[in-house]
């Protein structure tokens, strides 16, 4: 029971995390069709930053600064080389985010250096937040799952209730059309641009706190977020933050149980010949928990291609 | 081209390809590793130059072919007789194999989201490559040792050079015939426009599963001739790196061009080779070379040179006088900033009350306080961009 509940927590958590970074991915993705492989690099930017402005402004500061330094750096990513790069096509842009990956990872190590920094939580929520069966919810978990909250009900609201957030669903769906009707669709693609590596940015800066500042971040999560993106559904924000969910705590659920096939064979009466074959039979279900959304994704992909709530294929 | 500029052509690169055999091991070693990162990007662009697929990860197939490869190897010394020659066989098989399975799921979906399938399956393997000991071999991984087969000890690495020249020679052979087989113009109809095909009548999903199928067979057999002259595998083969390196390698070389990929992957493995030693940076310059040519010049540096436009002569040297300034300032300043962001020169500092003390590059003793240190290569940099952006204003008035 304690242990249901700790993972739920920490699943959920884990999730919110999830759909902040690929909020603005999926986005990204629907409007433009560019699949920013640099999209998590933004997200382990965020966190170094946070941590640097941090050592001179205090923690709350560099919450702020951050996520705006991060944007400006997407905003200029999208101005100056993506829109150069447009006419030779979408593979040409997904080339190009590839290699910035590549060239954030090394600067961040050159920077930094290999190992990962110490940027810890502020003083005042640095507590426990309550207590379960002896077991303590850290205050900070409930604090990365509030700001993903409340920034998955302001960007929500946008979308939905405000002028931007009409033209910007238009520009989703129809470019050409909202073009034509008058609006700068290529300053909406830098805002969006802009705002999806402001959210990574804040991502970055709130969880890097609490998970590891290092320069693997960015590969450890990059995937993930991928994942996410597919399962929930092409540009669709619903999607995205029901499935980081999903992903998120299935992958903290399954942590904790060491079923195998050959166990699920005992019915049969078949474990002991599975377990003397080994191999795949006897890999537990909790050292799996790194390739599960990767076997999720090729589900959904064969069974569902469109994804969860995704309109077009 | 004239006959006698074709045939001098061709001596000349029978006799770089063949200079290897009487190489030491250290060069052998290098001369087998860009043949096989040759060969290896060849297979992947098989892919992306007819069809239009994107895959980012060939590492699972060229792992595939490297592990199968060993394990025979490991057979041959418990006494399975396969003649070394042979041995690279067994990585085309298990690559072609794997192949078929995980090109049936990827070729579903085109564009991005095969790209995304790809790097998934890829994930999937290296989070599974630990797990599976009996297979992987776990952290330590796999090792085996050479036979002495026909004649040959194959203890030197400049006769595996032989094995691995032979199968490559077979392989870019393959890949420049698919080209010219109905499979293969049909190949090149699908990157065109798949639903056209499909319309005339054409299964696109087999042409691509069939088309994949090579793609890993062939990467395959670059895994396995690395098997064979490496002896030993382990996971992280499966990892990010190796399937980006064939990305990389590809489009800096020209993935439009059939050569294109054979040169980017020799010429960055053996830049690799000889600057690794000397930098800690070069996987940074990498990137950045790759992502200045994906914006710059996007038929890659054999594609702008052969179907480029001629520019008079003085443009092409002031065109390369403006990369030289700006890459060395560049380098420059790269290295610079990582001895200063180092922490042996920050430990030096602490001993020296937090003075800025001098440091060492290139056989220089530099002052990071004086402004020529800086200033000089900034001004090297600003007149390289002055003058490529005047070339670029000729350009458009002209």
């Amino acid at each position: 029971m304690t242990y249901l509940l700790t993972s739920l927590v920490n699943g959920l958590v884990f999730g919110l995390l999830l759909f902040m970074v690929s909020a603005g991915l999926t986005l990204i993705f629907g409007m433009m069709g560019v699949l920013n492989f640099a999209h998590s690099s933004l997200y382990m930017l965020g966190a170094y930053l946070g941590y640097s402005i941090g050592r001179w402004t205090g923690f709350w500061t560099a919450l702020l600064l951050a996520p705006l330094a991060v944007a400006l750096l997407g905003a200029s990513i999208e101005r100056f080389m993506l829109r150069r790069v447009h006419r030779h096509g979408h593979a040409q842009e997904l080339l190009l985010t590839f290699g910035l990956a590549l060239i954030i990872h090394e600067i961040v190590k050159l920077v930094y250096g290999p190992y990962p920094v110490e940027y810890t939580i502020p003083t005042e929520l640095a507590r426990t937040a309550f207590n379960v069966n002896g077991l303590n919810i850290p205050l900070y978990r409930l604090f990365i799952g509030a700001v993903a909250v409340s920034m998955f009900v302001s960007l929500f609201l946008m979308m939905k209730y405000t002028r931007v957030g009409l033209i910007v669903r238009a520009a989703l769906s129809q470019p050409l059309m909202v073009e034509s009707l008058g609006h700068n669709v290529g300053f909406i693609f830098l805002l969006v641009f802009a705002i999806g590596a402001a959210l990574a940015g804040l991502a970055g800066a709130v969880a890097g706190a609490f998970y590891p500042t290092g320069p693997n971040m960015a590969e450890d999560l990059g995937s993930i977020v991928f994942v996410v993106v597919v399962v929930g559904g092409l540009g669709s924000l619903e999607g995205a933050l029901v499935a980081s969910l999903a992903i998120g705590l299935l992958t903290t659920l399954t942590v904790g149980l060491d079923w195998t096939l050959a166990g699920a064979l005992a019915p049969l009466g078949l474990s002991g010949w599975a377990a003397s074959i080994g191999g795949p039979f006897s890999i537990t279900l909790s050292s799996l928990t790194g390739s599960l959304p990767f076997i999720i994704m090729l589900f959904v992909l064969l069974v569902r291609p469109a994804g969860l709530m995704g309109e077009r294929a | 081209m004239k006959l006698y500029v074709r045939i001098a052509l061709c001596l000349a690169t029978g006799v770089v390809l063949l200079a290897p055999l009487t190489f030491s091991d250290r060069y052998a070693n290098l001369a087998i590793r860009m043949l096989v990162a040759a060969l290896f990007a060849s297979a992947f662009n098989l892919l992306w130059r007819q069809a239009r697929l994107l895959s980012f990860g060939h590492g699972v197939y060229f792992g595939a072919g490297m592990f199968a490869v060993v394990h025979l190897m490991r057979a041959n010394e418990a006494g399975l007789n396969v003649p070394l020659i042979l041995v690279p066989l067994a990585g085309a098989l298990s690559g072609s194999i794997i192949g078929v399975l995980c090109g049936f799921v990827a070729t579903l979906r085109s564009g991005a989201y095969f790209s995304m399938i790809t790097l998934a399956i890829a994930e999937l393997i290296y989070s599974l490559g630990p797990r599976w000991q009996a297979l992987f071999g776990g952290e330590a991984g796999v090792s085996s040792m050479r036979l002495p087969s026909m004649g040959l000890s194959f203890a030197a690495l400049n006769e595996v050079y032989l094995i691995v020249l032979g199968w490559s020679a077979v392989g870019f052979a393959t890949i420049w015939f698919f080209a010219k087989t109905p499979l293969g113009q049909i190949a090149f109809a699908l990157g065109d426009n798949e639903r056209r095909l499909q319309f005339l009548g054409y299964r696109t999903h087999a042409v691509k599963v069939y088309l994949f199928a090579l793609s890993a067979a062939l990467s395959g057999l670059a895994g396995g001739l690395l098997g064979v002259a490496a002896e030993n595998v382990d996971y992280t083969v499966f990892g990010p790196a190796s399937s980006a390196a064939p990305v990389i390698q590809t489009f800096i070389g020209g993935a439009d061009v059939l050569f294109g990929p054979a040169f980017g992957a020799a010429l960055l493995t053996g830049f690799g080779n000889v600057f690794s030693d000397v930098t800690r940076l070069w996987l940074l310059y990498q990137g950045i070379a790759f992502v200045l040519v994906v914006m710059f010049l996007p038929a890659g540096i054999v594609g702008s040179l052969l179907m480029g436009k001629k520019r008079p002569l003085r443009e092409a040297i002031a065109n390369t006088l403006a990369v030289l300034l700006c890459s060395a300032s560049l380098i420059f300043l790269c290295e610079s900033a990582s001895i200063l962001l180092s922490d042996s020169y920050s430990s030096l500092r602490a001993s020296q009350d937090g003075s800025w003390v001098s440091y060492r590059l290139f056989n220089m003793e530099l002052a990071p306080g004086s402004p020529i240190v800086w200033g000089l290569p900034l001004i090297a940099a600003l007149t390289g961009l002055i003058i490529s952006w005047k070339l670029k204003g000729r350009e458009e008035t002209a």
